[in-house]
């Protein structure tokens, strides 16, 4: 699943799948805008089949947020 | 997850590396297949995120500037439409004004929209911004009815428009109204007349009567989109309140398609000719291996789903599209099932060619396209058959390829997902189109048992008329500079309200041609504008529909030019070409006709003058020509 993330995040992002690692936060990265961001989580959603609500949405806020928010998610 | 993550890497690598080669056709081919895949969105974001990185020049893609206003946050609408024009062959250059400005930057001439110089303009406003009486408060105005806030919309659209249109010559297109997903009286809401959807459809019967009164105006039915997808599906209330973007992700690009399908019509990229397959595609089985009563084509399932099919491209046939059919089977066979079988709707009269023998449909639909004159990027190809489609795709990429889906009750769905016939004015000639092909086939054969050229002219027994252009021909004038391609000197696209401005300046002729032999009225097929300058006529527009090429018209439409010069004292005739990809049969058409050339640019446009002082155009003998003064008292 984290492959999938980075692939997700670099596609996004326009970032380099490889550059992507915990220290990546919305934060330090200046394509995440808030524009960026709701294109991640939509992006997310189709390539995971799943829904966050907004409180997700809210918490998800570096690489490491995105992988454990998701991980909750799909074990639900 | 069933599929790998790598599943669309050789579909990406394949785009990025027809991009960088310069081949379209490859280069949307690729986009289109992994546009289809799973996992779109990061697709979708890799394939626009390519596109604004590569200079896009070689690929021959038509460029149109489109302009967003909304009331909404519509940024999330940009890279499908990017992409989706690209899978059109069209690159877009897309001006989004910010949300909730569409007042302001249309009111305002020094607006950033006006400096962007649009081609066409989306005006994407909520039925809620236009109508919060109707939305929010039914309860206030129940009563007393809508009619006093429905006249006001009525009265502050057409402002709108009206203050757009002294700006701008841009095809303005008008979303109209969605009416609320949950009416406040419940289901009182449709017993009433007073009722919120009542109201809504009042409203846009208003406004579709505001924009038909508005050339280059056009009503997108976002009401119709919104309810074929289904109002649940559509929003998305998270997205509305947390990002002021009420429509859902998923249905964006439903959306960016139905932009298209208009932005298609004015880059004259509308579809012309559809091919289809026959076994399994018009009927159910295969008529070699079936025969005449074993194929599925009746009352009952499957056959009433072929059927249904049948119906459906005939309706495409009466809007305009020419029929051809692409098939591997025996001839005899497949007249039998056109002549004898009680249920076939498709008649051999509605098709403009049939290819059927056992050589590759990829040779069958080049020979269609030649024989019928038509470009292969105008034709959609239909099949069930896997193979046959990737065929043709492999060889022919510039066609576009439906791969019909297994089940047959599917069929109709695919062959209008996209759109790709739509247009945006249906004239007269559009309905007749289908017979004037057929009556070019006629033609052509007499040309096989002519003898000379001359005798062939002579044959054909040809009347042309001029007439200038008029409210009844404005629509048909418009269709022609967005659709000709071979013989169009200039290739200028005009939308109605070009033209209108035109027809409304007193130093511009506008004639329309319209030309008869003895198959029939071929109707309006030529369109000439020119502007008096100084001692000069100069040419705008000379264009000629390819049903008539090759029958010395366009002399005869330079004769006209020249008497129209003579006439008004001008003492010599100007012309320009503009090459492009597609007009090489025009490009010599001032050469021919006598005139010298000027100057060459560095892009290739060659400017040509004919001195009339001491040359003119003369008519050909085999046409008879009847001048506009006649057709005016015409019944």
């Amino acid at each position: 699943m984290e492959e999938q993330v980075r692939r997700v995040m670099a596609d996004i992002l326009e970032l380099d799948p490889k550059s992507i690692d915990t220290s990546t936060s919305k934060d330090s990265t200046s394509s995440w805008d808030s524009l960026g961001h709701i294109n991640l989580v939509v992006a997310l959603e189709q390539e995971f089949q799943v829904s966050f609500d907004v409180s997700e949405i809210e918490s998800m806020l570096s690489f490491s947020d995105v992988l454990d928010t998701l991980e909750r998610k799909l074990q639900a | 997850m069933t599929s790998s993550p790598n599943a669309g890497d050789a579909l990406r690598a394949d785009f990025t590396a027809a991009l960088s080669a310069g081949d379209r056709h490859k280069a949307i081919q690729a986009a289109r297949n992994l546009t289809t895949a799973e996992a779109r969105a990061r697709h979708v974001s890799f394939l626009v995120g390519a596109l604004g990185k590569t200079d896009l020049s070689a690929l021959g893609l038509k460029k149109l500037r489109v302009a967003l206003l909304s009331s909404f946050s519509i940024e999330f609408l940009r890279p499908h439409l990017i992409l989706d024009a690209f899978l059109s062959g069209i690159q877009a250059e897309i001006y989004l004004a910010g949300f909730g400005q569409f007042q302001q930057e249309i009111r305002n001439p020094a607006s950033g929209l006006y400096s962007f110089v649009p081609d066409v303009v989306i005006l994407a406003v909520e039925g809620e911004v236009w109508l919060p009486q109707i939305y929010r408060r039914g309860f206030d105005h129940a009563m007393a009815g809508f009619a006093e806030v429905i006249k006001n919309f009525a009265s502050e659209l057409h402002s709108l428009i009206a203050a757009f249109r002294q700006h701008s010559t841009a095809t303005l297109l008008v979303n109209n109204l969605a009416p609320p997903v949950r009416p406040q009286l419940g289901i009182l809401d449709a017993q009433s007349e007073f009722g919120q959807r009542a109201g809504i459809a009042q409203a846009n019967d208003q406004l579709a009567k505001v924009v038909r009164g508005s050339p280059g105006v056009l009503v997108v039915d976002y009401e119709r989109v919104v309810s074929y997808h289904g109002a649940a599906n559509w929003y998305d209330q998270r997205m509305h309140f947390y990002a002021g973007a009420p429509v859902s992700m998923s249905m964006l690009p439903k959306l960016a398609g139905e932009y298209m399908k208009f932005c298609r019509a004015v880059c004259g990229l509308a579809k012309k000719c559809l091919v289809v397959d026959l076994d399994n595609t018009l009927w159910g089985g295969v008529i070699g291996e079936d025969g005449l009563s074993g194929i599925r084509l009746d009352a009952v399932y499957p056959g009433n789903a072929f059927r249904a099919f049948q119906n459906e491209i005939l309706n495409l046939q009466r809007r305009g599209v020419i029929l051809a059919v692409a098939s591997k089977n025996n001839v005899g066979e497949v007249q039998e099932v056109f002549n004898r079988h009680q249920h076939m709707i498709l008649k051999p009269e509605h098709f403009s060619a049939m290819e059927v023998n056992w050589e590759p449909k990829s040779i069958s639909l080049e020979r269609i396209a030649r024989k019928l004159n038509i470009s292969l990027e105008h034709m959609v190809f239909a099949d069930d058959n896997p193979a046959e489609c990737a065929e043709v795709s492999r060889h022919l990429p510039m066609v576009t390829v439906i791969q019909l889906p297994k089940q047959p009750e599917l069929y109709i769905s695919a062959l209008h997902e996209n759109g790709w016939f739509d247009t945006i004015s249906l004239s007269n000639e559009d309905q007749r189109r289908a017979g004037l092909y057929k009556q070019r086939d006629e033609a052509e054969t007499l040309r096989e048992t002519s003898t000379s050229l001359d005798d062939f002219l002579r044959g054909l027994e040809m009347e042309i008329v001029f007439a200038p252009v008029t409210a009844s021909s404005l629509a048909r004038s418009s269709q022609l500079t967005q659709k000709t391609n071979q013989l169009n000197t200039t290739t200028l696209r005009l939308n109605e309200s070009d033209i209108t401005s035109r027809m409304n300046d007193s130093t511009c002729s506008l004639t329309v041609v319209t030309v008869k032999d003895r198959f029939g009225d071929n109707g309006i097929v030529g369109l000439m504008i020119a502007r008096f300058q100084a001692r000069a006529l100069e040419i705008e527009v000379f264009l000629l529909s390819c049903r008539v090429i090759g029958r010395s018209v366009e002399t005869a439409m330079l004769a006209h030019l020249c008497d129209q010069a003579l006439r008004r004292d001008a003492a010599e005739l100007c012309g320009q070409i503009i090459p492009t990809a597609k007009n090489i049969p025009v490009r010599d058409v001032f050469e021919r006709h006598g005139f010298a050339k000027l100057e060459e640019s560095a892009s290739g446009a060659t400017t040509w003058r004919l001195d009339l002082t001491r040359q003119r155009v003369p008519w050909p003998q085999w046409i008879k020509v009847v001048d506009e003064e006649a057709f005016a008292t015409k019944p």
